[in-house]
């Protein structure tokens, strides 16, 4: 029992720790090029805006997923028994 | 889900009305913090309405602000057509951002923080992206979209029907559950001012995550309303 207990801890620590890797990359990419075409033509800065928001909120999901991942090991554990 | 919160919880509002109220014992508690959140928004519905003016002050001031800018935003991307459309997606934004902001109050848990409710919201989406579709476009017009551009893509446009709800739910009730969850692991270390400031980030992703659940019901539906593309 307790080993699971210790591999779903650690499973939900890499879970979360590895999954904001990826969207992390992305969204910083994002915000860089949102900020370049902003600092081009500040005149599209509010389509840029919420073309940035739509496509964070996509790459975020991936996030949100490891997070509910680690959620799920830690508090609805179906292994725990 | 709905038990399975991490610790270091104060009181909550819930179970202390149960306790009061004993009718209210068979209901769950996200149900009460829904009803809550529901009696607000139309609370302040009803004085915004009250006493209505050609040139508005107080409260028909803040909710002509916020019902002009939801439904300029809808039109400017669904087109005129999207009139009946607009207190519905109106409805969610403003529900949503509500539920998610009360989470700020002690005692208090967030409605959208339970994945009950973000997948009730994330099903009508689901629901309606369809409806609307076969209606603007006829029944056979409709679905023969997803046997287009070719007929083996079909289970990949299944697939991505269904990832829809899924990941609106899913979006919606992480980042407010995270969130909720965070600044309860910090009440539980050190809880005098420090997660103040994480509560205002939850008020920030709050903000974020109802905008973004409009707007992605937005392009859904300018999906299926749209000519072909």
């Amino acid at each position: 029992m307790e080993i699971i207990q210790a591999a779903s801890v650690l499973a939900a620590g890499l879970a979360i720790g590895l999954g904001a890797i990826g969207p992390g990359i992305g969204q910083g990419t994002t915000a860089g090029k949102a900020i370049e075409g902003i600092a081009r033509q500040p005149e599209n800065s509010g389509d840029i805006k919420t073309t940035m928001i739509l496509g964070m909120a996509i790459m975020e999901s991936l996030a949100i997923y490891a997070l509910v991942i680690a959620l799920i090991l830690l508090y609805a554990n179906p292994y725990k028994g | 889900m709905s038990e399975g919160h991490g610790g270091g919880h104060g009181p909550e509002l819930a179970p202390l009305l149960k306790e009061a109220l004993p009718f209210l014992h068979s209901i769950p508690d996200t149900v009460i913090y829904t009803w809550l959140v529901m009696a607000f928004i139309i609370g302040v519905a009803w004085l915004a309405k009250k006493k209505m003016q050609m040139v508005p002050t107080g409260w028909q001031n803040i909710m002509e602000l916020t019902v002009d800018g939801l439904s300029k935003m809808i039109e400017g991307s669904l087109g005129p057509k999207s009139r009946k459309l607009i207190p519905l997606i109106a409805t969610f934004f403003i529900f949503i951002l509500c539920s998610n902001y009360s989470g700020i109050i002690p005692t208090f848990k967030p409605p959208t923080g339970d994945l009950n409710t973000p997948v009730a919201l994330a099903l009508i989406v689901f629901f309606t992206i369809h409806i609307i579709g076969m209606a603007e476009r006829g029944i056979f017009g409709y679905w023969k979209h997803f046997i287009e551009p070719f007929p083996f893509m079909l289970p990949l446009n299944i697939i991505e029907e269904f990832a829809k709800p899924v990941s609106l739910s899913l979006r919606l009730f992480g980042n407010v559950m995270g969130e909720h969850v965070v600044v309860a692991v910090l009440f539980m270390l050190i809880p005098l001012f420090v997660p103040i400031p994480m509560q205002m980030f939850g008020l920030f992703t709050g903000t974020i995550q109802a905008f973004v659940f409009t707007i992605l019901t937005v392009a859904y539906l300018s999906n299926v309303m749209g000519e072909h593309h």
